[in-house]
């Protein structure tokens, strides 16, 4: 005699019945076999997004130097001017002070014309004396 | 080790990642057939459309919006697709309700038994709107709850349990029939 399938659809139970509606229902392994076809079904997309994803960041790192570089390039000349200079400057001797140029620095040239045109340093006193910053 | 959320296996898989994706597929195969068995009511269909539905999920993936909702943007691509593979068999005369000749011929086993109700459970779930078909398969035969339902499907869960109620009630009066008839 046949066993009969139990037939339970009450609403407070699941209905096992649908189970046998499930492809894996006595096929062990058939969703194991299905997952496996999908994703043999999806390789080549999966494998194309891969291949997007290396090329986005190959795509950032070139947009990186594509401005690091002139950047980079421009602060070397500007540091090679830099250092140049730099060197040259001290290249240069110091310029020695001398008692001329003392002078020459604080009095305007043409004062010692006027100081001797004027006749007001007649003496060697009185025009030391302006010299010094005094009065004759 | 703590179970990828949904949303970073989508992330995840944007970028190509095999493994998330194959985690997708591995969560969500059993409901994508439900659904496409829902609206084509047959095997070969079902399986199809749940296969051709990850592979356009996955071209699509970007268009996702919301990846934690991964699963009810899944399943509209199935009914989708499986709406549109009923449109192309019935435009080259397939027949879209499947009749199952073993209904009438159990045959002396078990096994004939199962196929016979199988075949007239299909039948029953053809008499019920597509929505309650749907439903009835993700609970009963997916296993998912009534709040997964609503959240996945995005309609509310006392919906969920009065199409759960109605398919339920129509699938026994179904089912009843043929037992006494068989």
């Amino acid at each position: 005699m046949r066993e009969p399938v139990e037939l339970s659809m009450q609403d407070d139970n699941p209905v096992t019945d649908l189970e046998i509606l499930d492809p894996g229902y006595k096929r062990p392994g058939y969703w194991r076999q299905r997952h496996a076809a999908i994703m043999e079904r999806v390789a080549f997309e999966l494998a194309r997004r891969r291949a997007a994803a290396r090329e986005s960041v190959a795509a950032v790192l070139t947009g990186w130097s594509r401005s690091l570089i002139p950047v980079g390039v421009a602060a070397a000349a500007i540091a090679a001017v830099l250092v140049a200079t730099e060197a040259r400057r001290d290249a240069q001797p110091e310029p020695q002070l001398v008692l001329q140029d003392i002078l020459g620095d604080e009095a305007d040239e043409g004062s010692f014309e006027s100081l001797l045109s004027t006749g007001r340093t007649a003496s060697a006193g009185a025009f030391m004396a302006l010299v010094e910053g005094g009065t004759p | 080790m703590r179970e990828h959320s949904d949303a970073e296996l989508v992330l995840l898989a944007r970028s190509g990642d095999g493994d998330s994706f194959g985690e997708l597929v591995r969560r969500y195969q059993r409901a994508a057939y439900a659904v496409a068995l829902s609206v084509t009511g047959k095997h070969q269909d079902a399986e199809d459309a749940a296969q051709e539905s990850f592979l356009v999920a996955l071209q699509r993936l970007d268009d996702c919006r919301n990846p934690a909702r991964f699963a009810g943007w899944l399943l509209a691509i199935v009914r989708n697709r499986s709406r549109n593979l009923i449109r192309r068999e019935s435009l080259r005369g397939g027949e879209q309700i499947p009749v199952s000749a073993r209904t009438s011929d159990p045959g002396p086993d078990r096994m004939a038994d199962i196929s016979a109700l199988r075949g007239r459970l299909k039948e029953a779930l053809n008499t019920l709107p597509e929505l309650q078909r749907e439903i009835v398969l993700l609970h009963d035969l997916e296993g998912w709850k009534h709040d997964e339902i609503s959240e996945r499907l995005g309609i509310p869960s006392g919906t969920v349990r009065s199409h759960l109620h109605f398919a339920r009630k129509a699938l026994r009066a179904e089912l009843s029939e043929w037992r006494g008839h068989a």
